[in-house]
């Protein structure tokens, strides 16, 4: 029993790091701009097939592949910003890049149908066939690599928020618009600087998920609805939060599948969040905000 | 229409004072409503009339939470296939006659809305929004996975339309009639338009917008908002219920995926679309919204990336919706057409 | 605010391009002309099915135009159905309004293939299916709905029969994809395995959103010795399946002692494409792309000239319906009525998925090409001849 709690506390932890690594991205924009890009979910897919074709039509390795979906997602996130989420800042209403980016998802998911098709990708790295088996415990090299890029990524953001100018000012702005412009920097620099982050995130989410995904164009839609909750049981805009509430999830799954059954794992988790909202709307770490709503 | 231009032009005055009455855009609408099947004689559009007239239901009662008592709903899926469900488990479990059940799926996702209201009146904006979507995910996998209830994925076959209408002297009304069953649709469609416009236009509609404005000074103004937020939230859930009725009786087939959040999303892009906080907006935003990807069956393929694309360009290009392009359209025209009379005058 | 009428403009723009190309491909007017509508989800996840289908479609319409069946030619319409109740009844009804097929062929879901039959059978339309497995589609029986591929209570009671005989298992874990098919095909192996007396250990239904079965096979890992796992679901988490079974050491492929049953929804190539996890897999299978009879031969071959690949079942059933209506034409058919009754007095076809020949359901009950393969260390197939 006990090793069968251990397993499935691997498995929840290695998919838990990557909804964090997608719940992020969310959550960053969240915090800055208090608004829902619905294309995030397809921005990782792509971050999934950009490294799909590097790897298998270009040959190109495995870890360059991350690399590369991490800038075809920083430059998607880019491109969507200046297309949606910049013209509409000044409309006031956090509806209309919300219903905008729902059109941009039905377009890009049926865009990459008409290029890609509609058949599952076979998305093989020399990590995903490799198993180590320590004691009667199991787990995949690609788990192994999961973990640490997520958690070097993590780590890299947390610093980078914490410790560098640009950082805080981030921080400052996600926490009071009005601070930014105290500290002279111009917030919309610092709006598509966050998307950019956010969206290379969701990339290498995505090459991070792209051998774990059934790969097809809608792929990034399985997982985005999960990261939606994270974001919420981890608090809007609050990145601790966030990635522990992503693992939570991620072990949520796992032991709902060995105790109750896979079909209940998203009754359960959205349970937990409505059980969240009743007891702290404000999410598992509580931050001092105003609730800018 | 503060216009002080119409005081100088009687005839135009006259115009405009019918046009902007009430009555008379009623009986346009029904005149228009009982035409359409007439023109469109075929099963195929009269299957999409039907789906616009509950689409207009949904977008309404959807708007009229988030318009009009400014609560982000996320959940309009959920109350749609709570109406859905349990009038036709009613009907096909326990011969429960149509209107019975009927009620009783509009009572159930009223007193859903109720609940859900009651539970997030301390939540605000997003709070809202994610615990209505939370609710929907929720109703969503209890559809999928309580098969001996629901049949889940296995779908409920065979549902039978509305019963037809025996009304003494007249002939009997058979909704297995698509034209038929869009004059019940669109006529009820029509009633809860009417109904939501007098309501809104009430003193009820009148303290909703206080608490959507500014809660705070409404409070100080002695108005219980809770009070109102979970009254507007059982109205305009059951409102989706009773278009979840009609979906299942019309349809004849019930699987959950039909009330998956995406249809959620759906709606609220109707509202968004049409022009939210106004009621003809979303009619006109549904109507659109399920006509257009009719009318791109034709492209074969690419038809959902024009969708998409529609879609983005209409929330970037007319951020008001059609309502506030419709409004800036009439106004170049009435000052071309002023323009065009001063100088035949001059 | 200049920007509005753009806006109108692009909207109406593709409004009026959409009314232009909505015209169907027509044929020389003197040809005679079978009128195909061809009903297949060609958006969204269910694309999966459609994109495959159009391909057999097309091959076998290109085929049979070369030289024309007494004096007819087929031409094909597709509409989107989408794999779901509503736009298949939207879909279906634009087909017979619009496009007024001879014939219709398609979905692969069966729900929306339930909602599709009552109103085939309103406009006396006949409607061949391939994909559907719901016995609801030929139980009690339309007259104007045929299926030529087996139902769920054909393939359930078969596999669970030779599971228990042949292979001698006596414990299960059941796994399905959350979907009509998978539940309903789940069912009745359980039962007749039950029945005989096999006992279930697990039953594990997914949704098709799961994405990592590392769980799935940890748990089925712990519950004792399993013998047969029946999987139902398709080939993309029909991969992650078996891989993750492998790697808890559950199955063969992972030095486990479990073998995966599969069914006929799985390609050929799965093997390929699952790698050494799928060592000892046994499934049954439709259409074997190494089937020596001379129809398959010219079937492969021609679809890999025209499409560069190796055809799947998926293509093959798509053929396989439309040479069968090219078959019913042959024998007289010209119009909805005779073309219905032709197909139900079919006898001794044979497609490149087997034989033909309805009941009075108008289910196939010709099983000829269903055979039981296991996958060897190549991943090469055997056949296990056990029918």
């Amino acid at each position: 029993m006990l090793t069968v709690l251990l397993q499935q506390g691997i498995n929840g932890i290695v998919v838990g790091s990557l909804y964090v690594l997608v719940a992020l991205g969310l959550t960053l924009i969240y915090g800055v701009l208090v608004q829902i890009n619905f294309a995030h979910a397809d921005i990782v897919t792509l971050g999934a097939f950009a490294a799909y074709f590097f790897t298998h039509a270009f040959g190109g390795s495995y870890l360059a592949s991350i690399g590369i979906a991490l800038v075809v997602g920083g430059a998607l996130g880019w491109l969507i910003n200046a297309a949606i989420f910049a013209p509409l800042r000044d409309r006031g209403s956090e509806l209309l890049p919300l219903i905008a980016t729902i059109g941009v998802s039905i377009m890009l998911q049926n865009a990459m149908l008409a290029w890609f098709g509609p058949i599952p990708y076979a998305f093989d790295t020399p990590y995903s066939e490799h198993v180590i088996r320590i004691g009667s415990t199991f787990f995949t090299v690609q788990s192994v690599l999961i973990i640490i890029v997520s958690t070097t990524t993590i780590g890299l953001l947390y610093a980078f928020m914490k410790f560098t100018f640009l950082g805080k000012a981030l921080r400052a702005v996600s926490q009071d618009r009005e601070t930014a412009g105290l500290m002279g920097i111009n917030p919309n620099y610092l709006i598509m600087l966050t998307f950019v982050i956010a969206s290379a995130l969701a990339g290498m989410g995505g090459a991070l998920l792209g051998p774990v995904l059934v790969m097809t164009p809608f792929a990034g839609t399985s997982v985005i609805v999960k990261a939606f909750a994270i974001v919420i049981i981890g608090g809007f805009g609050n990145v601790e939060g966030t990635i522990i509430a992503g693992l939570l999830v991620g072990l949520i799954e796992s032991y709902t599948t060995q105790f109750l059954d896979p079909g209940l794992i998203d009754i359960v988790v959205f349970a937990l969040l409505l059980l969240m909202l009743a007891v702290r709307p404000t999410g598992l770490i509580a931050e001092k905000r105003e609730e800018n709503v | 229409m503060s216009n002080p231009e119409i005081a100088e032009q009687p005839i135009t005055s006259m115009a405009n004072s019918i046009l902007t009455s009430r009555r008379f855009w009623l009986i346009l609408a029904a005149i228009v409503i009982s035409l359409l099947p007439m023109i469109f004689t075929d099963s195929y559009w009269r299957t999409n009339l039907i789906v616009c007239a509950i689409n207009v239901m949904l977008a309404i009662g959807l708007d009229f939470i988030i318009g009009y008592a400014g609560q982000l709903n996320l959940g309009q899926s959920a109350f749609y296939g709570i109406g859905a469900y349990v009038s036709t488990l009613l009907i096909t479990k326990l011969g429960v006659p149509f209107w019975i059940a009927f009620g009783c799926g509009v009572l159930l996702s009223g007193i859903a809305g109720m609940l859900l209201s009651l539970f997030g009146v301390r939540l605000r904006g997003h709070y809202l929004a994610i615990a209505s979507l939370g609710f929907a995910v929720i109703t969503y996998q209890i559809l999928l996975n309580w098969i001996s209830l629901t049949q889940g994925p296995l779908g409920i076959y065979a549902i039978p339309p509305p019963p037809a209408l025996r009304l003494a002297g007249l002939p009997i009304i058979e909704f297995s009639n698509l034209a038929n069953l869009f004059y019940l649709t669109a006529g009820f469609a029509l009633l809860i338009y009417v109904l939501l416009d007098q309501l809104v236009r009430s003193p009820i509609g009148e303290t909703l917008t206080a608490i959507r404005e500014d809660e705070v000074s409404a409070a100080s103004l002695g108005i219980n908002c809770q009070k109102w937020k979970v009254f507007a939230f059982a109205i305009g859930s059951s409102i989706a219920g009773a278009a979840g009725c009609f979906y299942a009786s019309f349809v004849g087939t019930l699987v959950p995926d039909a009330f998956f959040i995406t249809e959620s999303f759906t709606i609220l892009a109707m509202v968004i679309v049409g022009g939210m906080g106004t009621l003809i907006g979303p009619v006109f935003g549904a109507i659109l919204l399920t006509v257009l990807p009719e009318l791109l069956r034709g492209i074969g393929d690419l038809r959902l990336i024009v969708y998409g694309v529609a879609v983005t360009l209409v929330v970037l290009f007319m951020p008001g919706g059609m309502v506030q392009a419709a409004r800036l359209t009439a106004a170049r025209v009435r000052r071309v057409v002023r323009g065009a009379g001063t100088e035949a005058t001059t | 605010m200049i920007k509005q009428p753009f806006s109108s403009l692009l909207i109406s723009a593709a409004l009026a391009g959409s009314l232009l190309v909505s015209t169907p491909g027509t044929l020389y007017a003197a040809d005679k002309v079978i009128k195909i509508g061809a009903l297949f989800p060609m958006s969204g996840p269910g694309s999966y099915f459609g994109a495959q289908d159009k391909q057999g479609i097309e091959l076998a319409i290109e085929q049979i135009n070369k030289t024309g069946i007494n004096g007819y030619k087929l031409e094909v319409q597709f509409e989107d159905s989408s794999c779901s109740p509503l736009p298949a009844t939207q879909a279906a009804k634009r087909l017979l309004e619009q496009y007024k097929p001879n014939v219709v062929i398609g979905e692969e879901c069966s729900d929306a293939t339930l909602a599709i039959m009552p109103l085939m059978e309103q406009a006396k339309i006949p409607f061949l299916n391939a994909g559907s497995s719901s016995i609801k589609v030929t139980e009690p029986g339309n007259p104007w709905t045929f299926r030529i591929m087996p139902n769920e209570v054909m393939q359930g009671v078969d596999i669970a029969t030779n599971a228990y005989k042949k292979l001698n298992a006596r414990t299960a874990v059941l796994l399905y994809e959350n979907t009509n098919a998978g539940i309903g095909n789940a069912k009745v192996f359980s039962d007749t395995f039950t029945k005989l007396g096999g006992k279930i250990l697990a039953d594990i239904g997914f949704g098709r959103d799961v994405n990592d079965f590392t769980s799935i096979a940890t748990r089925i890992a712990g519950v004792g010795k399993v013998d047969v796992i029946p999987t139902y679901t398709l080939e993309g988490q029909g991969l992650k399946i078996t891989q993750a079974l492998a790697q808890a050491g559950v199955t063969k492929g992972g030095g486990g002692q479990s073998i995966q049953l599969g069914t006929i929804w799985l390609p050929f190539g799965f093997e390929q494409k699952a790698g050494k996890a799928s060592l000892g897999y046994v499934r049954i299978v439709q259409f074997d792309p190494t089937d020596k009879r001379e129809i398959v031969r010219g079937f492969g071959q021609a679809f890999k000239a025209k499409y560069n690949q190796d055809p799947t079942h998926i293509n093959a059933h798509a053929y396989d319906q439309i040479i069968l209506i090219a078959d019913v034409v042959r024998r007289g058919a010209k119009d909805a009525q005779s073309i219905r009754d032709g197909l139900a007095a079919t006898k001794a076809f044979s497609g490149v998925t087997g034989s033909v020949e309805f009941d009075k359901t108008n289910q196939n009950i010709k099983m000829d090409t269903i055979h039981y393969m296991e996958t060897l260390p190549d991943l090469s197939w055997k056949a296990l001849g056990w029918n």
